[in-house]
């Protein structure tokens, strides 16, 4: 039994404000311009290229600062009173430092919803964005120094969903 | 052919659905044309895969999540504008043709509704969806969907009691 039957009767009285006729006009140009252009004037449809984009210049960021870093440790090697390093100096200029440590940490995840894939428009995919921070880490068994490389990535998943 | 066909019947359909959708995407607009944009952009999507309104829920699916895009495209372009936006809901148009004062003192309380509340009646009242179809669009369980139901109900008659 429902006891709220007669206020969504009253709620069912109140009519929404009908749709202006501009609106109709504007949906009818879209529809008869050709598929290739969906979404034209309207709203920008979700670039990947910006995602890729976006995720390129993090990474060469990272290697730009992983180089400079390994550059840094490298130098004060060749000094050998400061390092009381025994070994040749030929053999210090490669560094030394080896991969020790490589984490990603997932600090936000957001479902962001249903969208149609930019390729294949008619199909519906679930979009969820990650946002995480990699961190690397290098160490050196010799002398003990580490370097440690740390930047903030985003990643989108997007998952195909069916409707039953 | 079939798409004579429909380009025809969507005039129909849209006439039919036009004014309940223009009422859901509200939420995520700051004023009418915002609104019709959001709405415009999700039919024409929606129409030229499906060609037919049979599957409603799908329709409302596109229009949150194209609505959601907008949003948050918009958040990224200036948080300032988004703000703007927020406070500009405040001045909205009115959402119902209304005949007499009940009427009126109805309709101002659904729009005085917290949103999570007044979407999931706009589309059980003038859409008529199941609340299994409401909690699919809305991204929530079916039990949260008939709760917000039920509340936004006994705040309407808590706030038409003087009044009756």
């Amino acid at each position: 039994m429902n006891d709220f039957s007669e206020l969504e009767a009253e709620l069912k009285q109140l009519r929404p404000v009908p749709v202006r006729d501009e609106l109709f006009a504007r949906i009818e140009r879209l529809l008869l311009q050709p598929d290739a252009a969906p979404t034209a004037g309207v709203l920008p449809r979700p670039s990947r290229h910006g995602l890729w984009w976006s995720i390129g210049l993090g990474l060469s960021g990272a290697t730009a600062l992983v180089l400079l870093g390994l550059g840094f440790f490298a130098k004060p090697q060749t000094e050998p009173t400061v390092t009381q390093n025994p070994t040749p100096p030929a053999a210090s200029l490669t560094s030394g430092f080896r991969p020790a440590t490589l984490s990603q940490v997932v600090y936000r995840q957001r479902d962001e919803g249903l969208v149609f894939s930019p390729n294949q428009s008619e199909r519906l995919l679930r979009r969820v964005r990650y946002d995480t921070r990699e961190t690397m880490q290098w160490r050196n068994p010799q002398t003990g120094a580490s370097l440690r490389v740390s930047y903030p990535a985003e990643q989108v998943v997007l998952t195909p969903v069916s409707f039953q | 052919m079939e798409r004579t066909r429909s380009n025809e019947d969507w005039k129909t359909c849209f006439a039919q659905l036009g004014p309940a959708l223009l009422l859901f995407a509200r939420r995520w607009a700051n004023c009418r044309a915002d609104a019709e944009d959001i709405v415009q952009e999700a039919f024409v999507r929606f129409w030229r895969h499906q060609h037919s309104i049979e599957d409603r829920a799908l329709l409302y699916t596109t229009v949150r999540s194209t609505a959601l895009d907008r949003l948050r495209s918009e958040q990224r372009r200036s948080r300032r504008e988004a703000a703007a936006a927020r406070d500009g809901a405040e001045h909205f148009e009115p959402q119902f043709t209304t005949v007499d004062e009940g009427q009126q003192v109805l309709a101002a309380a659904v729009e005085r509704l917290p949103d999570e509340q007044r979407e999931v009646v706009i589309l059980k009242i003038w859409n008529e969806l199941t609340f299994a179809e409401i909690a699919g669009i809305l991204e929530i369980s079916q039990n949260t969907a008939a709760s917000r139901y039920r509340y936004a109900l006994g705040a309407l008659r808590k706030t038409l009691q003087p009044h009756e």
